[in-house]
């Protein structure tokens, strides 16, 4: 049912020789170096590894000890769930409008699409320095400005409060030109002549945008729904590098969890089981959002 | 004249918009360029209190760069990840096109266990399948060589999504009067599918370009040899333990991050409204 | 037949003499170039190995050794080892256990603390490369302004805790009242790290966890322990003397380089690396002990171990030796600042090393260093500690932080068992 709906191309030839051929070569691909690893990592999520690297069958053990036992994984699924639900809707909507204000053909246009794109072509180290260095909560640049206009210093990393909120603001910097990319690719299948035939009509930019643009976007909208949940899901770069977690678990995003999981405690039944159920989140996710936003789409 | 006057002030409002969000994303960038311009120092130096001196170096010098590109083989990083990021653009937009066009436009058994693998391949983390793809890489014997770095990029499930989503929006009787007129499949693939789908090519080129970029765990896992370094591996390196090489760090990221905006500003052209659009969706 | 089976010996010995053994080595990502002339100097001494090294960022360091050694790869033979992960390794069978290859009389001049960390079951696994060693550094100008007596800068002669307090209090200056100090009293270097912590907590006569390293109950929640966090947590939600969230050394001494810190905890690279900031007036003062304690001070740092699985265990000998020669050390330790492991490198820095702040660590490393704590599950140990200490630092109840610590540390020790 989800598939299809994502999948909705007008089917109409049924050359089952000629479609298999088309797919076999991405299909070797995916076969041998994403299926196999991930079959092999969700096997393992049904394991336990002894220290010697011995492995023996436990059934569902990692995942009730994750329901039930384990003191933070309550808390980074929270987190988590908190994260995604700030940052999906946000950083789409951002992406949308940026697209849509740089989808002409002015002068400047090319300069700001770069622009907005840049962060996305820099290191995250360095851009975890760069805000690292902005958000200081003592001596920051960020603080210096609010100062300077009497708004007073923020903790901003240093506060449970803020921490995470921070981390959500970092990602929207770094990836919105980057997803307002698609968008504008998409932007591009648009006839002009819709737009022309509204203006005879007498519509207005704004609903021109309402009525032709997003409705035909969304295609392109449900890609980039279903591609940057995922991403979201499974980046953890910004808190590895910039608060590990915390203060107080208020950062502990369950991918990190996964990670530390695998890398640290050597623990891969725990890292997988973590990652199956953050491939489950991202279903349950992507569908909800496509439900809502075919919901605006209808007109 | 009155249209054009009204052009143009809807112009300028968006270019103060613009201007206005355009500074968020421009003071981080700008500030990390002129701290790679400066003379090795310290980090907090210029921020307390915000000056001028905190955007604009006083002395000028290039050092940082040079340093990084004589004593730490920079350009031989960056060569890497151009033959890297460029090979594995090519295979995709081969590989994952012809996917995604079957996707889009046949019917066959089987379909919906390959748009079920499609769609997992890029939602399980890659730090929880690092080890087995590790030991099968290095069963196919290419750890330490190009291939390692380049040939598990190409396995791509995003880039023949978003192939299938742009292909579906290509009418079916374009595809349908050719196949009439007697093309092979291929050759609707080649000469119609490809042609009209411009947008969706720039951007799984910049898509997978900036993906293979912007790695750093595969390349230190899948190479060994210094002369395979990638750019990442270069920029991370001026992080030590117990020290930051600021200078390097900054020099190395600004030039690291110049090939993609290259790319970028280059392709983007492509993205110019009813270059493509015409005659489709009538 | 004879023809050809002389042939083939000859062929044979040609190929053993001939071909080149390859020898791959995983090295922390210090910059290429300098890593470099060590490398090119074996090289050039023994033209039969190739030496491809890999130099790994710190901060992908241990994944990376993790999948690399991965299915009990033999790759990479050499490899680059934090001091306290040795058990781990080596109860994983990922460490060639090497007292057969090295004499008692070469490993003679290595701190016993660093033989002591490599030691596994009885065994030797790896060699050690660096060590460290950890002082008060204090900013003068600031000490001359407010007209606070500098802490004794000699050997052996040190501060209480409870003083360094004091003197924090004191010098935790807000001139402009905007809330924010404009110098902090003092600064923890790593402000997380259980290597710079549990000193505090063994200078009260604490014991960190089980003597076989693999159990806390208990040992996290002891009364030493409890005072130790106690004080901690004071330093920065009680008396608020220092910064929060510094969570990263280069940070930590950019705060304290620009004067906004009077003193810092911290560890024997900051000589070197305080150079950098020019306007710095700074002295050092031995690491701090509690009243009524013993002084404490934390040590040891990379070690060089062997693949158990190599294919080339004499090349890789070969190779460690030199690396961990007495020339070879004092040449790093010229290179980078690091401490040389072994004692008799220090008789070619002489001139270096008369310093005295090097007499102050090198004294620390002769009578106060305790190594941290031997266990098959530092990696897990520490990582949970060091977000314990992470929370309290950011005001949780230090109780109840170290009691859920307990807890989650002693289930992860618990497949060592």
């Amino acid at each position: 049912m989800f598939l299809c709906s994502i999948f909705r191309g007008e089917v109409v030839f049924r050359d089952k020789r000629a479609a298999w051929l088309f797919i076999a070569p991405a299909l070797a691909f995916l076969l041998l170096f994403k299926i196999g690893p991930i079959c092999v990592s969700f096997v393992e999520s049904f394991m336990m590894t002894s220290y010697s690297g011995a492995k023996s069958f436990v059934g569902f053990e990692n995942y009730i000890y994750l329901f039930k036992h384990d003191p933070v994984f309550w808390n980074s699924f929270k987190t988590t769930l908190i994260y995604s639900v700030v940052l999906n809707p946000l950083i789409v909507f951002i992406a949308l409008v940026l697209a849509l204000l740089l989808n002409g053909s002015q002068k400047f246009v090319k300069f700001f699409r770069t622009l907005f794109f840049l962060p996305t072509a820099i290191s995250f180290v360095v851009v975890a320095v760069i805000w690292g260095v902005v958000m200081d909560p003592y001596y920051g640049l960020a603080n210096s400005f609010l100062k300077m206009i009497g708004v007073g210093a923020q903790p901003f990393m240093n506060s449970t409060s803020q921490a995470l909120l921070c981390i959500i603001f970092i990602s929207i910097w770094r990836s919105s030109g980057y997803w307002m990319m698609y968008f504008l690719a998409g932007l591009q299948n648009i006839p002009e002549s819709l737009y022309e035939a509204a203006t005879i009509d007498g519509a207005n930019n704004f609903q021109k945008t309402m009525k032709i643009t997003i409705p035909l976007l969304s295609r392109t909208m449900s890609f980039v729904l279903v591609a940057n949940t995922a991403f979201n899901f499974l980046t953890f770069a910004p808190v590895y590098i910039l608060t590990q977690g915390g203060p107080n678990g208020s950062t502990n995003l369950l991918m990190y969890e996964s990670y530390k999981s695998a890398f640290v405690n050597l623990d891969m039944g725990r890292a997988t089981a973590i990652s199956s159920i953050l491939l489950l989140m991202i279903f349950v996710f992507t569908i909800f959002e496509l439900r809502i936003t075919k919901a605006n789409f209808e007109y | 004249m009155k249209k054009k006057n009204k052009i143009s002030k809807k112009t300028i409002i968006i270019f103060i918009v613009l201007a206005i969000i355009g500074l968020i994303y421009f003071i981080p960038l700008e500030w990390v360029t002129a701290s790679s311009l400066r003379p090795s120092g310290s980090l907090y130096e210029y921020t307390e209190p915000l000056n001028m001196e905190t955007f604009i170096p006083v002395n000028i010098t290039f050092e940082n760069y040079v340093n990084i590109f004589t004593q730490q083989h920079f350009g031989r990083a960056l060569m890497n990840s151009l033959i890297v990021a460029c090979s594995t653009v090519l295979l995709t937009l081969l590989v994952s096109s012809m996917a995604g066009f079957a996707l889009a436009k046949f019917d066959f058994p089987g379909k919906k266990i390959v748009f079920a693998i499609v769609l997992i391949t890029f939602m399980v983390p890659f730090e929880s399948i690092v080890i087995p793809l590790y030991l099968t890489v290095s069963a196919l014997g290419f750890i330490n060589t190009y291939a390692a770095l380049i040939l598990p990029g190409v396995a791509n499930g995003l880039a023949i999504f978003l192939f299938n989503q742009f292909f579906s929006e290509i009418p079916t009787e374009i595809l349908e009067a050719a196949r009439i007129d007697g093309a092979s499949w291929f050759r609707i693939y080649r000469k119609i599918v490809i042609p009209l789908s411009v947008p969706a090519i720039i951007t799984v080129i910049v898509m997978v370009f900036m993906f293979q970029w912007n790695s750093l765990f595969w390349p230190l896992v899948a190479t060994h040899s210094t002369r395979l370094e990638v750019v990442q591996v270069a920029i991370s390196a001026n992080r030590m333990t117990e020290a930051t090489h600021w200078a390097n760090l900054f020099s190395s990221a600004v030039a690291g991050s110049i090939p993609p905006m290259v790319l970028f500003f280059f392709l983007q052209k492509y993205f110019v409204r009813g270059i493509s659009g015409t005659g489709l969706k009538s | 037949m004879k023809k050809i089976a002389l042939f083939l010996l000859v062929v044979f010995f040609a190929v053993i003499g001939f071909a080149k053994t390859n020898l791959e080595v995983l090295w922390m990502g210090w910059p290429t170039d300098k890593v470099m002339t060590l490398v090119n100097e074996f090289q050039a001494a023994n033209p039969d190995i190739s030496v491809d090294v890999q130099l790994v960022p710190y901060t992908q360091l241990f994944q990376t050794i993790e999948v690399r050694l991965s299915g009990n790869s033999s790759t990479p033979d050499v490899f680059i080892v934090d001091g306290p992960l040795n058990p781990s390794y080596a109860i994983r069978g990922n460490l060639l256990a090497l007292d057969e290859y090295f004499s008692e009389e070469e490993l003679e001049p290595f701190f016993d603390s660093s033989i002591e960390t490599a030691t596994f079951d009885g065994k030797l696994y790896s060699i050690p490369y660096t060590t460290s060693s950890v002082g008060l550094y204090f900013n003068k100008e600031i000490f001359d302004e407010y007209g606070i007596p500098y802490p004794p800068e000699t050997p052996g002669e040190r501060l209480t805790w409870e003083e360094v307090a004091e003197i924090a209090k004191k010098l935790t200056i807000d001139e402009n009242g905007d809330g924010t100090p404009d110098v902090w009293g003092l600064i923890i270097e790593q402000i997380d790290r259980p290597y710079q912590l549990l000193p505090l907590v063994q200078s009260l006569g604490g014991e960190v966890i089980s003597p076989d390293g693999l159990s806390t109950a208990g040992y996290l929640t002891s009364e030493e322990f409890l005072k130790a966090a106690d004080f901690y947590w004071n330093l920065f939600n009680g008396w608020k003397v220092s910064p929060q969230g510094l969570n990263n050394s280069s940070i930590s001494r950019e705060y304290f380089g620009n004067g906004k810190a009077a003193m810092m905890l911290g560890a024997d690279w900051n000589i070197n690396r305080l150079a950098e900031f020019e306007d710095l007036e700074y002295g050092l003062s031995p690491h701090p002990y509690f009243e009524g304690g013993i002084a404490v001070t934390p040590t040891g740092s990379w070690h060089v171990g062997i693949n158990a699985n190599t294919k080339n265990v004499a090349a890789s000998v070969d190779f460690v030796k030199f690396l961990t020669s007495k020339e070879a050390l004092a040449e790093w330790n010229q290179l980078f600042g690091h401490l040389p492991a072994r004692q008799d490198s220090y008789d070619l820095l002489e001139e270096e090393f008369s310093k005295p702040e090097w007499q102050i660590l090198l004294y620390e490393m002769d009578h106060t260093a305790m190594a941290r704590p031997v266990t098959p599950g530092f990696l897990q140990y520490e990582l949970i500690l060091r977000e314990t200490f992470n929370s309290i630092h950011y005001g949780s109840d230090p109780e109840q932080s170290l009691k859920d610590a307990e807890t989650r540390i002693d289930r992860e020790l618990r497949k060592f068992k």
